[in-house]
């Protein structure tokens, strides 16, 4: 955990907590959802390759929630987090 | 679950929901494993063929992005890299799709990926990293997606040659390379033109569905492309046309379509083609089934029927979904986008159903455990 920083808690869906020692809710250090992200990866190596595209981003079928607000379409270093805050990470409903 | 021996022969089938694994010890009576990788679409998956016990599979996820797997098992266990292909911050892309895996002539693992790229791992999968002389060519800007995508599907290494290797995109054409990757030439040479006429060599804009090399002189090529089917041999200055024997789309329009081609593991001049009804219906011609096969490098091509589904067999074959193992006589397999596997194992003069029901079957690679 960096000092300093927020405390938020990060919870993931089922189909990530195979990348995340099967866990599913992490409480981390970050001011942003990358740090968030950089975290998580951090404990778990692979994880953010599951989250991000090849240019940062969110991967396109990923929906994150910052408390209830959505947050997926911006860009990840954007997203400031506040102590307390709740990141919910969702598979969008997609595919056949 | 049945053991898996030396000198079984094994069949990888990727589908659009998983990995499935069939074994034989005399190629009659099959076992099957998986589904592996559950959820992914499988859309190629290979047993490396210098050890013979190594499984690789390209996987994507919708929701959580493209990988390769690596079991030594036959999938008791699984192993991902930390991160699939990935192309550079600066390049603008994102991979998407792992379309096609190939051994290299060096220990190097091949992975090509959607949109158009290749990339090479000298770990066995775990690292990635890409063909720069490829992927950020200036001319990429030029290149153009066709009905699957902006992919590229095929990887041809040279034996005996680690410099030398051919790839495929669709719909931008066969590129080759004689340096390692560091420079590449389009070879389109001879290939149909949509609107007429042959195009040439160092041009883009055709539309590759798959490429063979011939089992005695891997200089010589097979092609199914999406306008024709047609044959390189070393020297040549293009492509020809070789579709005697083929069925043809209609007559304004003599090409015959398809997307698979694979060739004989041994004879000289053999390869398998799945002709379909055309790029306006792409099924199998008339309800019924067959492969056609060649013997004489594609001079003349038979139709091989025996024993696959000649009523109501409406399906497509894709790109990578006809392959033959490495026995005497050559097995060959086939699977549908509705789900059958056929599996011959007399070279193709007569089939069985090896599985029903599958998911849609994306590829079909078939080897002999231990090697050959």
């Amino acid at each position: 955990m960096v000092e300093g920083e927020p405390t938020v808690r990060v919870e993931l869906p089922t189909g990530l907590r195979e990348y995340a020692g099967g866990r599913d809710s992490f409480e981390v250090r970050a001011g942003t959802l990358a740090d968030a992200v950089r975290a998580l990866n951090a404990q778990f190596p692979g994880l953010a390759y599951r989250l991000l595209d090849d240019q940062g981003r969110m991967r396109r079928y990923v929906l994150v929630f910052v408390n209830e607000d959505p947050v997926a379409h911006l860009e990840p270093e954007a997203v400031r987090l506040r102590d307390g805050d709740t990141v919910h990470i969702v598979p969008s409903v997609a595919g056949g | 679950m049945a053991a898996i021996k030396k000198g079984d022969t094994v069949v990888l089938v990727g589908t659009r929901k998983g990995l499935f694994l069939f074994h034989s010890r005399d190629r009659r009576r099959w076992q099957s494993r998986g589904p592996f990788l559950r959820g992914q679409e499988v859309r190629h998956a290979i047993l490396d063929p210098r050890d013979g016990k190594t499984v690789y599979a390209g996987g994507t996820d919708e929701h959580w992005g493209p990988a390769i797997a690596r079991s030594t098992d036959f999938g008791g266990r699984w192993t991902m890299g930390e991160e699939g292909p990935r192309y550079s911050k600066e390049s603008g892309l994102t991979a998407t799709r792992v379309w096609q895996l190939q051994a290299g002539e060096d220990g190097d693992l091949w992975a090509g990926v959607e949109p158009a790229g290749l990339f090479r791992s000298g770990d066995g999968g775990k690292t990635w990293a890409s063909v720069d002389g490829l992927n950020y060519r200036p001319e990429r800007k030029d290149w153009q997606p066709g009905g699957g995508g902006l992919v590229l599907h095929t990887i041809l290494p040279y034996p005996g040659e680690p410099n030398r290797m051919l790839v495929g995109i669709s719909s931008s054409g066969v590129f080759g390379t004689h340096d390692g990757g560091a420079t590449w030439q389009e070879m389109n040479g001879g290939v149909r033109k949509y609107e007429g006429g042959v195009m040439k060599d160092n041009v883009i804009g055709s539309c590759p569905h798959k490429i063979a090399r011939d089992a005695r002189d891997p200089a010589v090529l097979y092609m199914q492309n999406h306008v024709g089917v047609y044959r390189r041999r070393r020297g040549d200055p293009g492509w020809t046309i070789i579709e005697e024997g083929l069925p043809k789309i209609e007559k304004k329009v003599p090409a015959s379509f398809g997307f698979p081609m694979a060739s004989h593991p041994h004879d000289a001049g053999t390869a398998y083609v799945v002709p379909l009804e055309g790029d306006f219906n792409r099924v199998t011609p008339k309800g019924a089934m067959a492969v056609y096969r060649t013997r004489n490098g594609g001079n003349r091509w038979q139709r091989l029927s025996k024993g696959l589904p000649q009523k109501d067999a409406w399906f497509t074959v894709l790109r990578d979904a006809l392959r033959t193992d490495d026995g005497d006589p050559a097995g060959v397999y086939v699977g549908t986008t509705t789900g059958q596997l056929y599996a011959s194992r007399n070279e193709g003069d007569s089939w069985q159903l090896l599985a029903d029901h599958l998911n849609g079957i994306q590829s079909v690679e078939a080897g002999t455990v231990g090697g050959r």
